[in-house]
């Protein structure tokens, strides 16, 4: 009985972490921490560069976890599609819906119902699309500091055009 | 069946929602005086059915009827309350009360960082939501008495 009990709990949020809501309520509370804690600047755009770095260091951390069973990499885009799939599938409960390249170092992420902003809205209004940006620093920051633990230098913008799909722009540095 | 409005009520009395289907009869007075009334009746009715129970009152006041119509009353333990009219032909509202508030104020409300709690609810998303659930329960039949 017991044991069917854990088993239950198990394929229920299939890893055993924390229940997802926890994240997201956090992540609400930690947007709202940065915002607070500094004022806009000049142009009217909101600095997000401290969500940035919280991303960073989770990033970076996960990937020490969820890479513990991987045999090593064969390349750059090897790594991508890994972030792609697992990373994000362990993350967000979902794959990434498109990855486009050019081959020379700019990937194209885009998740068609990303979880942060699929309560937001839908894509015939165009309500909370000014404040939406926010609610994307922390996962630029998560796949940057991922990639860097990788090996990949890069830096990683987020677009939104319709919610709530949006769009990762990796650009790898190369030296 | 008809379903005719629906107020959602904060802990604290702030009309949070309002929306309507098929009223027939307007009330004359603005929207925030009508919800000031209603909150204000609910409130005494709630301490009324408290007070004059025979037995322990468990869920309290769950529903009144006129010859008309009928108010289904629902409240959380957190204080939301939801307050649906309908005609004196429905009876599970409760259900939906309970569904309106687990799959539609949970996930388009309290999972949006971008609404406040106790303001009233600007968000499409939930308007478009609440919509839905109520067009498509068999509870809703829009036709005119």
């Amino acid at each position: 009985m017991r044991q069917q009990i854990i088993d239950a709990k198990n394929s229920s949020h299939n890893s055993g972490e924390a229940d997802e809501c926890l994240f997201e309520y956090l992540h609400t509370e930690m947007v709202n921490y940065a915002l607070s804690k500094t004022s806009k600047n000049k142009e009217g755009e909101e600095e997000l560069s401290r969500l940035e770095w919280m991303g960073f260091s989770v990033g970076y951390r996960i990937i020490e976890r969820l890479t513990r069973e991987w045999n090593r990499f064969k390349d750059e885009l090897d790594m991508i599609k890994f972030i792609c799939t697992d990373f994000w599938s362990s993350l967000y409960h979902k794959q990434i819906d498109n990855l486009r390249t050019n081959h020379h170092g700019v990937y194209v992420l885009q998740d068609n119902s990303f979880r942060l902003l699929d309560k937001i809205g839908t894509s015939n209004n165009k309500q909370y699309l000014q404040e939406s940006p926010r609610l994307l620093a922390f996962t630029c920051g998560l796949l940057r500091g991922s990639l860097a633990n990788l090996g990949i230098i890069s830096t990683v913008n987020a677009e939104i055009a319709t919610l709530p799909s949006c769009k990762f722009h990796v650009q790898v540095q190369r030296i | 069946m008809t379903i005719h409005n629906l107020y959602i009520f904060s802990k604290n009395g702030t009309l949070l929602y309002y929306a309507e289907w098929n009223r027939l009869n307007k009330s004359g007075i603005t929207k925030e005086e009508e919800a000031k009334l209603m909150y204000g009746m609910l409130f005494s009715i709630k301490s009324f059915v408290s007070k004059i129970s025979p037995l322990d009152p468990k869920e309290g006041f769950l529903y009144y009827k006129t010859s008309k119509y009928t108010l289904h009353y629902f409240e959380t333990p957190s204080g939301l309350k939801f307050v649906l009219n309908t005609d004196n032909a429905t009876h599970n509202a409760r259900e939906l009360l309970q569904q309106l508030y687990k799959e539609v104020y949970l996930e388009y409300v309290v999972k949006n960082p971008l609404c406040q709690l106790n303001e009233p609810i600007q968000s499409e998303l939930f308007k478009l939501k609440v919509d839905e659930l109520f067009k498509k329960s068999p509870l809703f039949l829009s036709r005119s008495i």
